[in-house]
């Protein structure tokens, strides 16, 4: 357990705790620890083994919030408790017999001590039983590519394009229903760590046909796809040689119907991954896959499976592309609820607790039963590009119908990603505790930029999709072959179906270079 | 817990209240010992995390934090500014739930 106070502000101690602190020191603390009774699902409670339910010494009441001081461990109610502490001086700081918090009583407000929660922290981990060790895994974000080499790779722009649109705005023309295709490429040409890897000629055309001759190579397809993208060039392209290419990876996924966004984009990631990893000749599992579509893409998600009736958690470790969320249509009671889906709901609903059903009950390691269980989500490791599906199609097998749902989600343009870290999920069980006691690499930013939203509009069936790409402080919409600048009023009501962020420093970054007014050398 | 010397005496409130608990707190009494309080507290947090209500709290308590400035706003504060309205907007469905738990409880204990 470690103490990190970087990622997590401290609050000063009010004077009358550091008062008790000087005097006292860990005095208090320490002979709490004998009374500290922790619940599977993680509350802690002060126990004075007393038989006798607590009641308060100046009113005899047991209900509501009951404080136990620390000096003479005399309870008193929270109406009562200024008076405890009027009598007795220097009797300022109490416990919260429910929740284990601090309370100074001449303050009326709640107050905090590392150290005083490291005590109840540690009997709380005393209390459940350990989860699996950590494995710390490093993302590479150092992606220090050469950006002048791709510049000089850029063609000198055609002079006849009236538009100064940025560099690498161009039309994809619609081959029959590809509107799924066009818009996720748009997206995918456009996240930084792809385009930059790209442009720079990291998977060179000329020395992969060598080397392997004319095989299917989904890299080189889209490396000339960047190029066609780049080249200054307005006029609409057609991605046909793409096209044919990936229907040879995804044969099962050949054919003019229109396909699902979503589904196309994991293939042509895991067609990136497939060559990368025959180049190689390593099956590296996903998490430590040096692929463009794994270092841009890849982050790790933890499952935590508590059993409800000893608190023995089991943890593991998943890589992930993405992350599809389930649309937080929340019944609310009270009538001025308006309603409306948030992305902020459907992540917290995402992270949060599931008591899993009856019907499902999991053998728990420690009982050696089958017992209830819930289990609970976070992100233990974020991507550089961070893609959120909303899962708008609902396919029931049992039903065999499928259909769509059209809530509108509000999403927004900055997003920090810290709640749903495994850091922050798993520090709420212990309550509001201030410290860190996972060592969570925190060189990686949990704040992200969107860049990229791919919208779906219309039935099932018969839908369509457009991208909305955000370069240079400026939305531009891409349907199919048509590009036009729109306004960001346009893109907030859209209906969101995926949407990209990058870490908020690689943003900056990546638009920097792409500044209309950059000089771009000739050839 | 450490026993200070100056430890107060007995003060006279616990003996006033006459020598028969009220049938409330022998059914609370009750709750307790058997682990059911602590059950129906779960199921109760658990109902108004899923409703939502849960998170109007959470927001009253940020406005009210917002309008009045980070610092000058205790817990007791926050408490006596959503207690009314949290109790006033518990859904009559949860409460149901529990009152129907409560029920099957005390004809189990057999009171």
């Amino acid at each position: 357990m470690c103490l990190r106070s970087s990622s997590y502000t401290s609050p000063k101690p009010c004077k009358h705790l550091a008062d008790y602190k000087l005097r006292h020191a860990f005095n208090g603390y320490d002979s709490l620890q004998n009374c500290l009774k922790t619940t599977p699902i993680g509350r802690t409670r002060v126990d004075n083994h007393n038989t006798k339910i607590p009641r308060c010494n100046f009113c005899n009441g047991y209900q509501g919030r009951l404080y136990i001081c620390l000096m003479c461990s005399s309870i008193s109610c929270s109406t009562h408790i200024l008076l405890h502490t009027q009598s007795k001086s220097g009797h300022d700081v109490a416990i919260d017999i429910e929740r284990s918090e601090l309370y100074c009583c001449l303050c009326c407000d709640q107050v905090y001590d590392p150290d005083f929660d490291k005590v109840v922290v540690s009997e709380q981990i005393k209390g459940l039983c350990p989860g699996r060790s950590n494995k710390r895994r490093r993302l590479d974000s150092g992606m220090e590519l050469d950006l002048k080499k791709s510049k000089r790779l850029i063609a000198m722009r055609d002079g006849r394009a009236k538009s100064c649109y940025p560099l690498g705005l161009r039309g994809l023309n619609n081959l029959g229903n590809t509107c799924f295709m066009n818009s996720v490429l748009q997206a995918l040409l456009h996240a930084p760590p792809l385009r930059n890897y790209f442009l720079s000629d990291h998977h060179n055309r000329d020395e992969c046909k060598r080397r392997y001759g004319e095989k299917l190579c989904l890299l080189c397809e889209i490396g000339a796809l960047v190029s066609a993208m780049f080249s200054g060039d307005r006029s609409p392209y057609s991605p046909a040689q793409f096209l044919y290419s990936w229907w040879q990876h995804s044969s099962n996924l050949a054919s003019y119907e229109e396909q699902d966004a979503h589904e196309f984009f994991i293939s042509v990631l895991d067609g990136i991954h497939e060559k990368e990893s025959k180049v190689r000749n390593s099956s590296k599992d996903d998490g430590d896959c040096q692929c463009i579509a794994h270092r841009a893409f890849s982050g790790s998600l933890r499952s935590d499976v508590t059993c409800t009736i000893c608190g023995f958690t089991s943890t593991t470790y998943d890589p992930c592309v993405d992350i599809s969320l389930n649309l937080d249509t929340v019944n609310l009671s009270a009538a001025e609820k308006t309603g409306l889906s948030t992305l902020s709901g459907c992540l917290n609903l995402f992270t949060r607790a599931e008591r899993l059903g009856s019907d499902s009950k999991l053998h728990c390691q420690n009982c050696q039963e089958l017992r209830d269980t819930s289990k609970q989500l976070s992100i233990s490791r974020l991507p550089l590009v961070l893609c959120l599906h909303i899962k708008r199609f609902e396919h029931s097998l049992i039903r065999k119908t499928s259909r769509k749902i059209d809530q509108y989600l509000q999403f927004p343009f900055a997003l920090d990603m810290t709640p749903y870290l495994s850091s922050s999920i798993v520090r709420s069980r212990f309550g509001n505790r201030i410290f860190a006691f996972e060592c969570e690499n925190s060189d990686s930013s949990a704040e992200y930029e969107i860049f990229a939203v791919i919208a779906h509009s219309g039935m099932l069936e018969s839908g369509h999709y457009v991208t909305y790409l955000h370069v240079n402080n400026q939305w531009y919409k891409c349907d199919d072959a048509w590009i036009c600048e729109v306004d960001e009023g346009i893109v907030r009501a859209s209906q969101c179906y995926m949407l990209f962020y990058v870490q908020k420093l690689l943003y900056y970054k990546a638009n920097k270079d792409l500044s209309c007014n950059a000089s771009v050398e000739s050839r | 817990m450490k026993h200070s010397v100056n430890r107060p005496p007995t003060p006279d409130g616990a003996e006033d209240q006459g020598n028969e608990p009220t049938l409330q707190e022998i059914i609370n009494i009750k709750l307790i010992e058997s682990g059911e309080k602590e059950r129906l507290m779960e199921l109760l947090r658990e109902r108004l995390i899923e409703c939502g209500w849960k998170d109007e709290m959470k927001a009253l308590c940020r406005s009210y934090v917002k309008k009045k400035g980070r610092n000058n706003v205790t817990l007791d504060d926050l408490v006596h500014l959503i207690t009314p309205k949290g109790r006033a907007s518990v859904p009559d469905f949860v409460k149901a739930e529990l009152l129907q738990r409560i029920r099957s409880f005390l004809m189990s204990a057999a009171l």
